[in-house]
């Protein structure tokens, strides 16, 4: 791990910890509700604490917007150019369309983020906590490793082809 | 209107309904702090952290910050705390922290947390994440815990 990533991760490993102490706590406003508070337009703002911002750049940052009894983290990952800009979308829209099987992704990430978790206490309850947190430090390790060897393989690829291509002109 | 009066929110006329905006958590202040009351407090910080006494400048900033600010303010006031944390070398990173009490920690993770919010402050990202890093080894989550909670912003 470089040496820059290591209190990245660290920072969002404690803000989550932190952030991820939720209880149950039925809706105020609609009987017999229970629903995430930080998901919901509220009426009452004790339910939302304070969001926390952890960059690294201006490229790779997270947000993490706890309440009473969810919390939603999203994730801006690095897009240093237009291939890395499409190749995000197209993977986070790859695991997001299957994000039942995954039971924290948000379906679609908040505007600005690439992608986003949302935990709510039913899952603190059935799931142990540090291994979420586990969970989601090493999905940040490995998406930033995915994406570059994604596109390295697209770059190899593009580089065949276009000699195949170009060996039709070839006499 | 008169087709939409079955949505009318009534409990929001309702004073005693309980709710609770933004604005009614924030804490009732008794003074407001003002640009010019600051001023004297930035100057000193910035003549502290280039004379290279970072423990002194540190020391400064996490004792009573002005949470009864308004937001122009703070945002002002908060250029010279970035400029003062970001000129403390790494190495003396761990050292200042440990001269700070339990309450000026939590106001260092709160500065912490809004430069890393704001676009000057993500530039400098990776001190601020040293910064948090060296205080997270010294008193674990703790810090963190109070400023989810805290109401009074910096």
């Amino acid at each position: 791990m470089s040496q820059s990533l290591r209190p990245y991760l660290t920072a969002v490993r404690y803000s989550l910890e932190a952030a991820l102490t939720l209880s149950n706590f039925s809706s105020q406003e609609v009987e017999r509700h229970n629903r995430p508070e930080v998901e919901v337009p509220n009426t009452s703002a004790e339910l939302l604490l304070q969001p926390m911002h952890i960059s690294r750049n201006e490229n790779e940052q997270v947000l993490i917007e706890p309440s009473v009894n969810s919390v939603r983290m999203s994730l801006m990952v690095k897009q240093a150019d237009e291939i890395e800009q499409i190749l995000v979308h197209k993977f986070t829209r790859f695991l997001e369309q299957r994000a039942e099987a995954f039971y924290i992704l948000r379906r679609v990430p908040i505007p600005g983020y690439s992608i986003s978790f949302l935990i709510t206490n039913k899952h603190t309850e059935s799931m142990k906590t540090g291994k979420l947190v586990d969970f989601i430090i090493e999905f940040m390790e490995d998406v930033d490793k995915e994406i570059s060897e994604i596109k390295l393989f697209l770059n190899a690829r593009a580089r065949f082809v276009a000699e195949a291509y170009l060996d039709e002109f070839v006499y | 209107m008169e087709a939409d009066w079955r949505r009318i929110d009534i409990d929001a006329y309702d004073p005693e309904s309980g709710r609770l905006t933004a604005a009614d958590l924030v804490p009732p202040y008794q003074t407001t702090v003002t640009l010019q009351e600051l001023q004297p407090r930035m100057n000193q910080l910035r003549s502290l952290a280039t004379s290279g006494d970072s423990t002194g400048a540190v020391q400064l900033l996490t004792t009573d910050p002005p949470y009864s600010a308004d937001t122009a303010t703070k945002e002002q006031y908060f250029g010279s705390v970035l400029e003062a944390l970001t000129q403390v070398r790494q190495a003396d990173i761990g050292n200042v922290i440990k001269t700070l009490s339990d309450s000026q920690k939590d106001v260092l993770v709160k500065y912490l947390y809004k430069g890393m919010s704001v676009p000057q402050g993500q530039k400098q990202g990776g001190i601020l994440l040293a910064w948090l890093e060296k205080v997270t080894q010294v008193s674990g989550v703790t810090p963190i815990v109070h400023y989810i909670s805290d109401r009074r912003t910096v």
